[in-house]
């Protein structure tokens, strides 16, 4: 238990940026979040003054000097159509930053994958092993257009044909590549976890040595992502979701069914997770 | 601390009236994860829900919003009374508020036994649940029917002389009669309401949102009933001595207030802790300002001092 390790800061919006399939991307002002923020952890935002309940929100990436961090969501809801409304210069209550993010061990070559609005724990873990010794692959899958256009990448990945990437990780000399099963240019098409295979397949015993997977997306891709780590005996960590009522693990709301020394529990999203072993729920 | 908050409930002194709803804390130091979060603020803290055996509760998804309020159905998840004494009742610190067990049970004799069990333990009261659907007799919760519920307390007033407070379900036809039975088999104080059964369907896939189907409706959208089952209750209740925690929905201080108006002599907070953490520390100062604008030395004085109309209809 880290007492007083979740602030609760009013934060105004900085930029809130519409991309095609109801996709936003919205930069707040906090430094304290932006400082404290660890890859995998979310923010707990108050959406509007007419519904109550916060909405969890993963932090895609921080900007220290700035003071800033940004959130990518997709409108599902009345929740996400109510945040989507919101303008710049307005203030929201955010509680953060909450939860376990992914740890990043001493395996050299992460495999990071993220689908649909499960892309920013990815990108925020990119940004924290940036210029370091790492040598991150980011696999980026969507079904709507991409919140971002993707370009040429200059940076090779040997074994994979299709050549976009995320500028953003391009920037920072991250290797990634895109997939999806709709006719995008420059895109893989199949799932994340074909891509991720064919990747895979193209490194050395020794190389998959210094592989750990960590993962956020869709449960249907997360479990696809969970057997592949699997059958090439690669450690993997999954990002996970779940409706959520109060965030600090007070309420047991957002539980998921986690195996623990064998046995089955109920393990809180918000405070036991987001992040999870994915030996343990698939 | 407000000098004018200090109460008694049951016999219990507490800093605040405010006490914070069992279900909505944990175990009572998860908030203190938050900056600014105090235990000291409230005047006592209500446990998540304790049964006999450990349950790991409902599949998901266990909470939804709905207008002005949300629905869970979290199925008592607990790691079961022994664990409970044993891990986590020693670590928690005694000096800054007051603790109070939730129990529940599937059977009479459940509760009884869990009673006798907190009775050797520090806990400062026991909260009696008797909304669990999942019964002995007939299906029914124990709390719908007064001559069960009677049952129930009876059998904890055999094995404990701690506090017991008991929690009554508004899905009940007659909530002041249950509140009689409940005096007559001996609890000391009684928390009214628990939360409304309720239901949310996703139109596209058709199904209940809930795992469990249904759940119970808590918030700001059940605050007017709250209030009146408080009302009710309390014509009860008054001529015994015996007080009410008043809780539905209540958000802020004026809803606290209109709970105190109607008869609490305590007030608890649950779902209004999602929306602001800090809420507790607001509706402390508010409370205590109007106590000083009205010349109230403190909240007994304010307690069940509701002025009715005078109800006869012009025909």
């Amino acid at each position: 238990m880290n007492k007083g390790s979740i602030q609760v800061i009013d934060c105004q919006i900085l930029a809130h940026d519409q991309f095609a399939g109801r996709q936003h991307i919205l930069t707040l002002e906090s430094a304290q979040i932006a400082k404290a923020t660890k890859p995998g952890q979310f923010v707990h935002v108050s959406v509007s003054n007419m519904l109550l309940m916060r909405r969890p929100i993963s932090v895609m990436s921080v900007d220290i000097q700035n003071n800033s961090f940004d959130l990518l969501y997709k409108v599902v809801g009345q929740g996400t159509q109510q945040l989507s409304e919101r303008k710049i210069g307005e203030v929201l209550s955010v509680l953060g930053p909450i939860g376990n993010g992914f740890t990043i061990t001493d395996k050299k070559s992460p495999l990071l994958i993220g689908g649909g609005v499960g892309m920013p724990p990815i990108i925020a873990a990119a940004q924290q092993i940036k210029n370091s010794v790492y040598n991150p692959f980011v696999i980026l899958g969507s079904e709507v257009p991409f919140p971002f256009t993707s370009k040429l990448s200059k940076i090779p990945t040997p074994h994979i044909k299709e050549n976009f990437t995320m500028p953003l990780l391009e920037d920072w000399g991250i290797a990634c590549r895109l997939a999806s099963l709709q006719n995008y240019m420059g895109v893989f098409k199949g799932y994340v976890s074909d891509l991720a295979r064919v990747y895979l397949d193209g490194l050395s015993a020794d190389e998959l040595l210094q592989v750990e997977v960590y993962a956020c997306g869709p449960k249907p891709m997360l479990a696809a992502v969970a057997q592949l780590a699997k059958s090439y005996q690669l450690p993997c960590q999954v990002s996970l979701e779940e409706y959520m009522a109060c965030a600090v693990g007070g309420c047991a709301g957002c539980v998921v069914a986690v195996q623990v020394d064998n046995r089955p529990t109920m393990q809180r999203v918000c405070v036991d997770g987001p992040v999870f072993d994915a030996t343990t729920v698939f | 601390m407000h000098k004018n908050l200090k109460t008694k409930f049951c016999k219990l002194p507490l800093n605040s009236p405010i006490i914070l709803l069992s279900g909505c804390v944990g175990f009572g130091e998860e908030y203190t994860r938050i900056d600014g979060f105090s235990n000291a603020e409230v005047g006592a803290i209500c446990l998540k829900g304790t049964t006999l055996e450990p349950r790991l509760g409902n599949m998901p998804h266990r909470v939804i919003e709905t207008p002005s309020g949300m629905i869970n159905a979290i199925g008592l998840q607990n790691p079961g009374v022994d664990a409970v004494i044993d891990n986590i009742l020693p670590a928690l610190d005694k000096t800054e508020t007051r603790f109070i067990i939730n129990i529940s049970g599937s059977l009479v004799a459940d509760y009884g036994e869990i009673a006798r069990r907190f009775d050797n333990s520090d806990i400062d009261a026991i909260e009696i649940n008797i909304s669990c659907p999942n019964v002995e007799e007939g299906g029914a919760a124990f709390g719908n029917d007064p001559d069960m519920s009677y049952r129930v307390v009876e059998a904890c007033r055999q094995n404990t002389s701690k506090p017991l407070i008991t929690k009554l379900s508004p899905n009940q036809t007659d909530i002041g009669l249950c509140a009689q039975r409940c005096i007559d088999a001996g609890t000391d104080g009684l928390a009214v309401i628990n939360t409304l059964t309720g239901m949310a369907i996703d139109t596209n896939t058709r199904k209940p949102i809930i795992g469990n189907n249904q759940g119970g409706l808590s918030g700001p959208a059940i605050k007017p009933i709250a209030l009146l089952k408080v009302h009710q209750v309390y014509q009860v209740s008054k001529k015994h001595q015996v007080p009410i925690i008043g809780q539905g929905g209540i958000t802020t201080v004026d809803d606290a207030l209109e709970f105190i108006i109607a008869g609490a002599a305590a007030v608890g907070i649950g779902t209004a802790l999602f929306y602001d953490p800090l809420i507790c520390g607001k509706i402390n100062a508010g409370i205590s300002q109007y106590l000083l604008d009205n010349d109230l030395n403190n909240i007994d004085e304010l307690i069940g001092t509701l002025q009715l109309n005078n109800s006869t209809s012009l025909c």
